[in-house]
């Protein structure tokens, strides 16, 4: 046993003729908060996504807790794994979109059960008694009964982060969890994940733009470009002495930008 | 013109109303059946081997392209070569119901792709199983359009029940044909025979307008 949470060795991934990760090496210590910067197209997505097993990879290895992501071994050779072992590790790990994903046809206390009852055996009032719990976590408790379009963006990100947590998730992927909503929402959102970042219960994985948010809350910060880590350090290191010329252009181009 | 209310009542009337029983049967079979059959058709056409997915392909586009009155002929009259002797009822339910397997597997299709993306994904995300994907989040997602585009297809199924007067079925327009050649009168039965369609024909939008709504209220809110 390692203490590496999540483990990339020399992954490759292609959409079509497009190289978007290349040889791509990367560790997340279990408990690290990590943040992923880099130009649009950089692959930061494309990272979360093929971790949460949406995106097939064409090379290399990804192990999670030392076991390997969607490839087993099988008298030495790498072979798809079966379903089981793709469930068992997938439910590890939880993630939030972009566009939060929400149900729409379901309240968010029926978006927080959905999973738990038909994927742990829970009852519908032991799912709900727990979901309660979570949605008075990110501030929701009034809204269990409310349908997403009834909620504002900021309060249906929330419903999203706390549906994840109902599956008890160690590892949590947020893909720009704030880009989609509007600046007084923002706040709100990253208030909930700055909590669970402090409560080190989680492994956290975190592709975003907000560079102060960041800096405050990362242990470590990647910055990437062509599918390839050029640069990480502790968030102090990163945006007051960045060290390849890359991401002095990167953080110029964002400062200026504001 | 001539047109004698003693013949309508006692003669017309009495066959027509047995023929409508037929025509709402034959209407009621195929539609059930092209439900499922465009399901399994679908299911088929996204099956992941070439295998199955390019054959169902072709045979949707085969049906698709062919007139129905062809198809019901086809069967009626190849189906005894293969030694299945059906009776004309059964062999033209069956016609239609292929026919419109393949109409309905396009409308699921649509219906299943209409349901973004991220809908998927977030079920994966939350180790969601397939089934309990499609039963509970997508199934119900893509009802609003499916819903109504079968509502059509089944007044048009009802609509296309007269073809099967050409292999004798006792359907409306067969017995209103069959009255009028009896009776050298076609006046009174032709015109039943349209009011029976023009009644069947309300009665089904208003079934269907109840179906929506309560797929509206009920299962998607
Ligand atoms: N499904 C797909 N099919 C084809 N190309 C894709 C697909 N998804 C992403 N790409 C391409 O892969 C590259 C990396 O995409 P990715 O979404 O990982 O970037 P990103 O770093 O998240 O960018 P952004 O900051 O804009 O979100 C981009 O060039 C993108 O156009
Ligand atoms: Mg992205």
């Amino acid at each position: 046993m390692t203490d590496f949470a999540i483990q990339f060795d020399k992954v490759c991934k292609a959409y079509d003729d497009l190289d978007v990760l290349t040889d791509l090496d990367f560790a997340v210590r279990k408990g690290e908060v990590v943040t992923i910067m880099g130009p649009s197209g950089s692959g930061k997505t494309t990272v979360l996504r093929v971790l949460m097993t949406l995106e097939e990879i064409q090379d290399g290895v990804i192990l999670v807790q030392d076991e390997p992501l969607n490839k087993m071994y099988k008298n030495g050779d790498l072979v798809d794994a079966d379903k089981a072992h793709v469930r068992k590790i997938r439910s590890k790990i939880g993630m939030v979109f972009q566009n939060f994903n929400l149900f729409p046809h379901m309240t968010a206390l029926g978006n927080c059960i959905e999973a738990p009852m038909y994927t742990k055996g829970l009852s519908k009032q032991e799912a709900s008694e727990e979901a309660m719990k979570l949605l008075a976590m990110v501030g929701l408790a009034d809204k269990a009964n409310q349908y997403p379009s009834q909620l504002s963006g900021g309060q249906q990100q929330r419903v999203a982060i706390a549906r994840s947590l109902c599956m008890h998730p160690e590892i949590l992927l947020f893909d720009e969890p704030t880009s989609a909503l509007d600046p007084e929402m923002v706040g709100e959102v990253l208030k909930v994940i700055r909590d669970l970042a402090d409560s080190g219960r989680y492994t956290i994985l975190l592709v975003t733009h907000q560079m102060g948010f960041a800096k405050e809350v990362s242990d470590r910060v990647c910055f990437i470009d062509g599918g390839k880590i050029v640069e990480e350090n502790i968030p102090s290191e990163i945006f007051e002495n960045p060290k390849t010329e890359r991401l002095q252009q990167f953080l110029s181009k964002v400062l200026e930008a504001r | 013109m001539d047109w004698r209310w003693d013949f309508t009542f006692e003669v017309v009337m009495p066959r027509m109303i047995e023929a409508a029983g037929v025509t709402a049967w034959a209407t009621v079979a195929s539609f059930c059946l092209a439900l499922v059959g465009g399901l399994i058709l679908m299911l088929l056409k996204q099956h992941r081997s070439v295998w199955i997915s390019r054959p169902t392909t072709e045979f949707i586009e085969f049906i698709r392209a062919t007139p129905l009155l062809v198809q019901i002929f086809f069967l009626f009259f190849l189906l005894p070569d293969f030694g299945i002797t059906l009776p004309p009822l059964t062999t033209g339910i069956l016609a239609i119901a292929i026919y419109n397997s393949a109409l309905c597997a396009e409308v699921y299709r649509a219906g299943f792709e209409a349901v973004p993306r991220g809908q998927w994904e977030a079920c994966v995300a939350l180790n969601i199983s397939t089934y309990r994907t499609f039963r509970d989040i997508i199934i119900p997602q893509s009802l609003p359009p499916i819903i109504p585009a079968l509502g059509n297809y089944f007044v048009a199924i009802f609509k296309e029940t007269p073809l099967l007067s050409f292999v004798a079925v006792a359907e409306i327009m067969q017995i209103s044909k069959l009255i009028g050649a009896e009776y050298y009168r076609f006046t009174e039965a032709v015109t039943i025979a349209g009011i029976f369609f023009l009644v069947m024909s309300l009665i089904a939008a208003f079934m269907i307008r109840q179906v929506e709504n309560f797929v509206k209220h009920r299962i998607v809110r």
